[in-house]
């Protein structure tokens, strides 16, 4: 047995040594914990850790097999994301005990804390004392057990799993009820209880999803679709895309869901122009290398930065909206043109992860996939507080493409209209963030870049917020940035468009004087490297394309993409579907199309008198349109129009 | 965005030293909000004196200046001032009067950056930690019965020290609170207490949670039960304590977004953010310590 003392001993080399400890097969106690957060985070070994007093939040957080005994209190999120593996608490647990466990036993001999296993897929949580408000919130599966009392809401919108309560409980959550309860699954229980010597009271009762609310009541009638440049055309009132959306209503009688981003004209990169004359640029066949486009992202404080070789990288799109095979291609292709990939929502397949030389790991409210292991072989990790296309809300994955292979790695019941949570369990201010960062940074030994994944809603407060909470970098994405499925009102009414938020995002920073301290990536309906150089030129470290590369692999902008029929097998789960679309072909697409970008971001810098691509600044810039110049405060230049369609320099050397 | 942190003596014997103690507490909850750190500390008060503690900068000439004012503002409404002393950013005034205080507090406002007034009262706050605030300040020596404090991440508002907590509810002797949250009907709530004439110094929503108090006190309502009615009429979410010259208190809202735990003996209360903080107190121990439940308020006095 290993003994650390906390009175003596950081946190962070405490956890150091209990992840040595465990590879070596060892036992630890931990003295004086004193409430301390983070305790034994990140722990993948089968040993046991002893925490002899309370422990603060995140007491055995993103760890797999250990088992954990706490002598007194834990705080929040007790065992978040454990995937096996036990933890004991002899006193009480605060607000989310068992947050999105995979697995895990956790027991807790006092009372514990609101939300109680929040988001969780498998396992067992249980309480022998009371329980707080809305126990099983938003659960997918596993089992609650609390023989004590039941505060209001038990579970609030639970997909699946079982809480069963032996004293009072209060009321139930929305689209839950009561349903018999077996004598197996009382043996069960009892079983479950003798073996951590619980002794059990009271007459159980079972709760469990009852079922409404898990699927749309209506489905969206299928019509001809209309594609992307016809759904946005700003022609009169009654045109084809206002019709079509009356039509589809009056059928369903609720909101629309739709795939893409806002289709409305905003202003845009493309309402700006480069000042200088840049019809010389493009004659170059070697103007790639002339030009320093090498750039590091999420290095600056002390973790191993991402390396791309230019400024941009592919923006998160998840394995679920989009195929396992388009996955794989686009991070071929990103690996191919050395940048890095996301995994967006819904987590890492192992192709994905052997093909994309660098990749985000994304971790979302509903922790949809998200575990230690895959934590440990990405290159990043990101924390996606919203997205541009739909700000506030979660994600929608609709039931046909919510397959069992899909369900199995997101841990939630297949065949459901999957609406994730909108919120983090353990993120309702810029204060728990911290320390959710903090659990992050010390799971991985403080190695890997921590992100940001924000939507354009408050730029000004959240950019502020995320350089004092210590996030490496931002990914900010506008309001042009799309999604595979959103509510239409929301794509296109909600949100700030992409040129208003790196405004205001530079802005705010310069106002705080905080811009060294963090990096920014833009995204949002960025297209091509021509948008790239204004985005840098606008402040940006880097740019990040989704949509561009979708369509660089064939995809037809029908916005369909929530169908799961996608007929070029990109957004679909269908595997009959999924045959049209060859991965190594598309690799190869998308990998030609990054390269035009390489080139258009060199011919532009070197066009504009610059050898390397820091250099680039708002000085470049004008602004075409009254909108455009106000939004950036750049000189409104109307008359730079004419160049600016000259500008439009098509890549004469292709790959 | 922020940690708060509070503490009570229950009687005279047990009686320790509650600026050190906040220090402590607020040391352990220093991640929650690097920005700024303040102290609502209540000393013995002398009946017919006033204490009032005034920001007036760093620059000495500044300084002067505002404390030149501050002599001509205190003069023209009869307060003779006791004793004086500048310490850090701040100008501390002992004086003595007997009117409306309210009057009086608005017009020296005018005047001057007010930090607090009262016969108890007095608030300590400034960018930096809870270690930094106290070697400028000298928090640690201060004692007495009870004190609240805050450590601040500012995000709506900027990082200066009037924008931290605690806030002094302006125009009211006595009462300070702390803020963990955000009240989302701040202007509804404001603009009605603007048309009964109460003035705001701020536009942080914490100084509404302070005035509204402090207005309820004043109708002579408990402030058990203006805890009580704030659960209602405040919207958002929020963990706060409020304290009086005798009385601490917290109010938490429904959704419970906002941590608070607390401990208790026969000889004290501490509540704060979180446990670490209430283990500062007591290194090494177990604490028999209790969340309380959403949607509740309660109240200690001496």
């Amino acid at each position: 047995m290993v003994t650390i003392d906390l009175a003596q001993t950081p946190v962070k080399t405490a956890n150091e040594l209990i992840r040595e400890s465990g590879d070596a097969g060892e036992d630890v106690e931990v003295l004086n914990p004193d409430a301390r957060h983070h305790i034994g985070v990140g722990l993948t070994a089968p040993v046991d850790v002893f925490v002899r007093c309370s422990a603060g939040y995140f007491c055995a957080g993103l760890t797999d097999r250990a088992n954990f005994e706490i002598d007194n209190n834990a705080g929040w999120g007790l065992g978040d994301n454990m995937y096996s593996g036990s933890v004991v608490v002899k006193g009480n647990a605060g607000a989310i005990a068992g947050v999105a466990i995979r697995g895990a036993e956790i027991v807790i001999h006092g009372n514990m804390g609101s939300r109680a296993g929040q988001v969780m897929k498998a396992g067992t949580l249980c309480c022998a004392g009371n329980a707080s408000f809305m126990a099983g919130y938003m659960m997918y599966g596993g089992r609650i057990i609390i023989l004590g009392n039941s505060g209001e809401r038990v579970g609030e919108d639970m997909t699946g799993g079982e809480i069963f309560v032996a004293g009072r409980v209060q009321d139930l959550g929305s689209d839950a009820m009561f349903t018999d309860i077996t004598s197996e699954e009382v043996d069960e229980i009892a079983e479950f209880l003798d073996l951590y010597e619980i002794p059990l009271k009271g007459n159980l009762r079972k709760i469990v999803n009852a079922g409404k609310n898990l699927r749309y009541s209506t489905e969206e009638k299928q019509m001809r679709s209309i594609p992307f440049f016809t759904y946005s055309g700003d022609s009169e009132y009654w045109n084809p895309k206002v019709q079509e959306d009356i039509h589809i209503k009056s059928q369903i009688g609720r909101y629309r869901i739709r795939g893409y981003g806002a289709a409305r004209p905003l202003p845009h990169l493309a309402d700006l122009a480069f000042r200088a004359d840049l019809s010389h640029a493009g004659g170059d066949a070697d103007i790639v290398s002339k030009v320093q486009m090498r750039t590091e992202i999420g290095g600056i404080n002390g973790a191993t930065p991402l390396v791309l070789s230019m400024p941009v990288m592919i923006a998160p799109m998840s394995y679920g909206a989009i195929s396992r095979s388009t996955k794989q291609a686009v991070a071929m292709a990103s690996a191919m043109s050395d940048i890095a990939e996301n995994t967006g929502e819904g987590g890492m397949s192992d192709a994905q992860r052997d093909a994309a030389k660098q990749l985000i790991f994304q971790c979302l409210g509903g922790r949809l996939g998200w575990n230690i292991h895959d934590m440990k072989r990405a290159n990043g990790l990101e924390i996606y507080i919203s997205q541009g296309a739909k700000p506030g809300l979660g994600g929608q994955l609709m039931a046909k493409k919510v397959t069992q292979e899909l369900a199995d790695i997101r841990g939630i019941p297949a065949g459901i209209d999957l609406r994730s949570p909108s919120r983090h369990p353990d993120i309702l201010g810029a204060d728990d963030l911290v320390i959710k960062i903090e659990e992050l940074r010390e799971a991985t030994g403080y190695r890997l870049p921590i992100s940001v994944k924000l939507g354009a809603g408050r730029v000004r407060d959240d950019i502020k917020i995320a350089v004092k909470d210590g996030f490496d970098f931002v990914e900010l994405d506008g309001m042009q940035g799309a999604t595979g499925a959103g509510s239409s009102e929301v794509i296109d009414h909600v949100g700030i468009p992409t040129l208003a938020a790196i405004m205001e995002a530079e802005e705010a920073l310069a106002e705080i004087g905080r811009r060294q301290d963090i990096e920014l990536v833009l995204m949002g309906g960025l297209r091509d490297g021509v948008d790239a150089v204004k985005a840098l030129c606008l402040g940006a470290d880097a740019a990040a394309f989704g949509t561009s590369v979708l369509i660089a692999g064939g995809c037809i902008a029908c916005m369909q993409c929530h169908v799961g029929t996608c007929v070029t097998g990109i957004a679909t789960q269908d595997p009959e579907h999924e045959k049209r679309y060859q991965a190594s072909v598309e690799a190869q697409n998308i990998h030609r199309f990054l390269e035009t970008v390489r080139w258009q971001i060199a011919t532009i810098t070197h066009g504009l008198g610059y050898a390397d691509t820091k250099q680039l600044g708002r000085d470049d810039l004008v602004a075409l349109t009254p909108d455009a110049a106000a939004v950036t405060g750049l000189p409104y230049e109307p008359g730079y129009r004419d160049q600016s369609a000259a500008q439009s320099v098509q890549p004469l050397v292709m790959v | 965005m922020c940690g708060i942190a509070g503490i009570m003596f229950k009687n005279e014997s047990s009686n320790l030293n509650t600026g050190r103690a906040l220090v402590d507490m607020l040391d352990g909850c220093q991640h929650r909000g690097p920005d700024s750190t303040g102290f609502a500390l209540y000393g013995p008060a002398t009946e017919g004196q006033l204490r009032l503690r005034f920001f007036v900068g760093e620059v000495a000439e500044d300084a002067a200046r505002s404390i030149a004012r501050i002599a001509d503002a205190l003069a023209a409404h009869d307060a003779k001032i006791v004793s004086d002393e500048t310490v850090g950013s701040n100008y501390r005034v002992k004086v003595e009067f007997s009117g409306d205080l309210q009057r009086f507090a608005y017009a020296i406002e005018h005047a001057a950056k007010v930090m607090s007034i009262g016969s108890s009262l007095e608030i300590v706050k400034d960018i930096g930690t809870a270690h930094e605030v106290d070697e400028r300040y000298d928090v640690q020596t201060f004692e007495g019965s009870h004190g609240i404090g805050h450590v601040r991440l500012a995000t709506e508002s900027d990082v200066k020290p009037e924008a931290s907590h605690p806030f002094w509810a302006t125009g009211f002797a006595d009462v300070a609170i702390v803020h963990n949250g955000q009240i989302t009907n701040y202007w509804k709530m404001r603009r009605r207490l603007e048309r009964r004439g109460f003035e705001f110094t701020t536009d942080n929503d914490s100084e509404l949670v302070a005035v509204y108090l402090a207005d309820k006190l004043s109708q002579g309502i408990t402030l058990k039960e203006a805890l009580r009615t704030s659960i209602d009429d405040l919207d958002g979410t929020f963990s706060f304590l409020v304290s009086t010259r005798n009385e601490i208190g917290y109010a938490k809202d429904r959704l419970a977004a906002k941590p608070m735990i607390m401990y208790e003996t026969d000889d004290l209360i501490a509540v704060a953010s979180e446990e670490v903080s209430l283990n500062r107190l007591f290194p090494g121990q177990a604490l028999d310590t209790k969340e309380p439940p959403p949607g509740t308020y309660r109240t200690w006095s001496r």
